[in-house]
């Protein structure tokens, strides 16, 4: 069953096979690299919008009958021998480029391919397909894959800040009339207006709204992107931008440690509540410290709050229904 | 009409999140006046407070004329000083919150109207009762509110509503807020530099075509254009800032002797990206976002995002005039949209 008709039904379960069963990127250290394999599909299908309306997608899927958009993320370590299949089943040209570091080559329609590449420096990447610009990445075709330190497993990069526990943010903005007309083959000739935001593929939903609380549909309470930790669980978020408009990341509760910009690590480590995420491919890695709000009274151990983006426009959907946009939630547990 | 109302009350301990699906009927959501997905929970309580040192009162007037310089009158919402009645008093951008670290303060929300606005003090961190996060905490809607917070770090912060916040707070409904140390005024952090005078560079912009939409506009659905900011205006600390107007506002442009230690709070206000340039003077970064970078670092100009925070000291060693440009960036064609101007003139 595609996500879109999962969307459509929107009730809880029927998809739960396609997200994978836990939200956290589940990493354990081991001594040796390895040889990590996945395959992935190029799929298209269409995906519901939170106002009803059908748009146009393409993905790197865990299945030849899914539509994954993000792609599944991706945990390797350092010196890991990667080993992706690609099984087009679309009939148009795709690749599988993570920039500086693989590049599949044209990958026509109904054709399988096989690249390989060590894992390298240690990091937050992003996969996507640039065989035709920005427009397959821009359709759905990308995702995330985080490159541990070889032998860490609470690190961003040798000597980092450390972490407990780590998560991906990867986020998105659908202007339908690009898809529609990438969709009938033809290069898109309006102007790039975003009308649908996403973060890792899903929609926020407020309180009574349909699908609201459901992990599969909102994005609020979706595992892969609400933060859960303890007073000290210092929670690593891999931030990245798949779509074109810049963003503000903005978290409520804590302010963010922020690590690396653009894959840079930054000469400092400042304390954030706002941070300036760049629209085509921009890269954040951050820890979401989990301390005690600090300006809370009497001193506040559990609750729950936001983090969406500052850039507002991004909140909305279709134009209006505000809180059905790219945010999630933060539980103090 | 209250349903909504009642429902929250049945809220799991834990449960801020864990309202029951069903929404209001057919809109979902419910709430007054056609608005959907807004909560006015008034019968909560914040059940955290204590006996404050500080009490903001703030109301709201949601008709705030603002005479731009081409002569247009835009109409901006905002919050007034004391609570009370719909009868104006409200300013562009709200009346400032100044406060010192480590006091516990009250903002107490009085909206007497139906319709629904919050407070979230930006950058200050308080318990979820206190943050002020509409639809999913508590709007504030014929009724008032009691946020409680304890400032732990002296820097530069905002105010702002977060009720349908894409349009409220590009309305207008935000104010500066301003953390002390126990040094008082004239001292940056704790242990930190000193400065003799500030400037406030509040930069915003405005598409007044958004000013002609109601509160609750696209709460419940249809495209009224939320998703798209084009602005027709550009703003400094509440004042039309293309032209000359800002260069000669006080607290936002001045002059100045020479070995004046000059604090600029620069807030980026709106929701497009911005590229402030210093006009020939070098600043020094000490803080962003109310907190004090490990290394303070020299600056000529800095990029920021809807939200961020930059408190620059400016050292004034040389003679001459300063003008200080702000552009507003289109987030996805990084096109310069417009740009303000302010000006430090060193004597
Ligand atoms: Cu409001
Ligand atoms: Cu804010």
């Amino acid at each position: 069953m595609k996500r879109r008709d999962f969307l459509k039904v929107g009730s809880a379960g029927i998809a739960s096979a396609l997200v994978g069963t836990t939200g956290l990127i589940s990493w354990s250290r081991r001594a040796h690299a390895a040889t990590i394999s996945k395959t992935f599909y190029i799929t298209d299908g269409t995906i519901t919008m939170p106002d009803g309306a059908d748009v146009y997608f393409r993905g790197y899927s865990s299945s030849a009958n899914g539509l994954d958009v993000p792609g599944e993320q991706l945990v390797v370590q350092e010196g890991d021998t990667v080993r992706i299949t690609l099984v087009n089943t679309l009939n148009t040209t795709h690749n599988f480029v993570i920039d500086g570091v693989v590049d599949s080559g044209a990958i026509g329609g109904g054709q399988s391919k096989t690249v390989e590449f060590v894992a390298g420096n240690a990091g937050t990447y992003m996969y996507h397909d640039d065989r035709n610009g920005e427009y397959n990445r821009l359709l759905g075709m990308h995702g995330g894959m985080a490159v541990m330190p070889a032998g860490s497993s609470d690190e961003l990069y040798s000597g980092s800040p450390t972490f407990v526990q780590q998560y991906f943010w990867i986020f998105h903005d659908i202007d339908p009339d690009w898809h529609n007309a990438l969709r009938n083959g033809s290069t898109p000739s309006s102007q790039y207006e975003p009308m649908y935001f996403t973060l890792n593929g899903l929609f926020a939903r407020p309180p009574g709204a349909p699908g609201a609380m459901d992990p599969e549909v909102d994005a609020m309470v979706d595992p892969r992107s609400a933060l859960h930790g303890h007073v000290g669980d210092r929670t690593l978020v891999r931030i990245l931008n798949a779509g074109k408009a810049a963003q503000s990341v903005h978290t409520h509760g804590n302010h963010m440690e922020w690590l690396t910009e653009n894959g840079q690590i930054r000469p400092d480590v400042w304390k954030k509540d706002c941070l300036y995420l760049d629209g085509n491919m921009g890269a954040l890695d951050v820890i979401y410290p989990f301390e005690v709000p600090p300006d809370s009274w009497p001193p506040a151990t559990k609750g729950a709050y936001p983090m969406h983006l500052h850039s507002e426009m991004s909140q909305t959907a279709g134009g209006g229904l505000y809180m059905f946009g790219a945010l999630t939630d933060i539980y103090f547990e | 009409m209250f349903n909504v109302l009642e429902k929250s009350l049945n809220r799991p301990a834990m449960g801020m999140r864990s309202r029951d699906g069903g929404g209001g009927g057919g809109g979902g959501g419910g709430g007054m006046g056609g608005a959907c997905y807004v909560y006015p929970e008034n019968l909560i309580t914040n059940p955290n407070l204590v006996s404050p040192d500080v009490v903001y009162q703030r109301g709201i007037d949601m008709d705030i004329p603002m005479t731009m310089d081409d002569g247009n009158v835009v109409t901006m919402w905002g919050f007034t000083d004391g609570g009370g009645g719909m009868g104006g008093g409200g300013t562009f951008p709200s009346p400032a919150m100044r406060v010192r670290q480590g006091q516990i303060v009250h903002t107490v929300l009085d909206v007497n109207m139906m319709w629904a606005h919050t407070i979230h003090h930006h950058g200050i961190e308080p318990h979820y009762y206190s943050d002020g996060v509409g639809h999913i905490t508590w709007d504030v809607q014929g009724a008032s509110y009691t946020y409680q917070w304890r400032p732990a770090h002296a820097g530069t912060y905002f105010y702002h509503c977060h009720t349908n916040t894409v349009l409220h707070a590009e309305m207008g409904m935000y104010g500066a807020l301003i953390v002390d140390p126990p040094e008082g005024i004239g001292t940056l952090y704790s242990g930190g530099p000193t400065y003799d005078t500030e400037l406030f560079w509040v930069v915003d912009e405005i598409d007044s075509n958004w000013h002609r939409l109601a509160w609750d506009a696209g709460t419940c659905g249809g495209n009224v254009g939320l998703h798209s900011l084009n602005p027709d205006y550009f703003i400094i600390t509440g004042v039309d800032g293309s032209g000359s107007t800002a260069m000669n506002a006080a607290a936002i442009s001045g002059t100045f002797q020479r070995g004046t230690k000059v604090l600029a709070r620069y807030i980026c206000a709106g929701y497009h990206p911005q590229r402030i340039r210093f006009g020939g003077l070098t600043g020094t970064v000490h803080i962003s976002d109310g907190r004090v970078l490990p290394n303070a670092i020299q600056a000529t100009e800095l990029r920021a995002h809807s939200g961020e925070r930059y408190d620059v000291i400016f050292d004034l060693d040389t003679r001459g005039e300063y003008i200080i440009e702000t552009d507003i960036i289109h987030w996805v064609s990084g096109e310069v949209l417009g740009t303000t101007r302010s000006r430090i003139t060193v004597i």
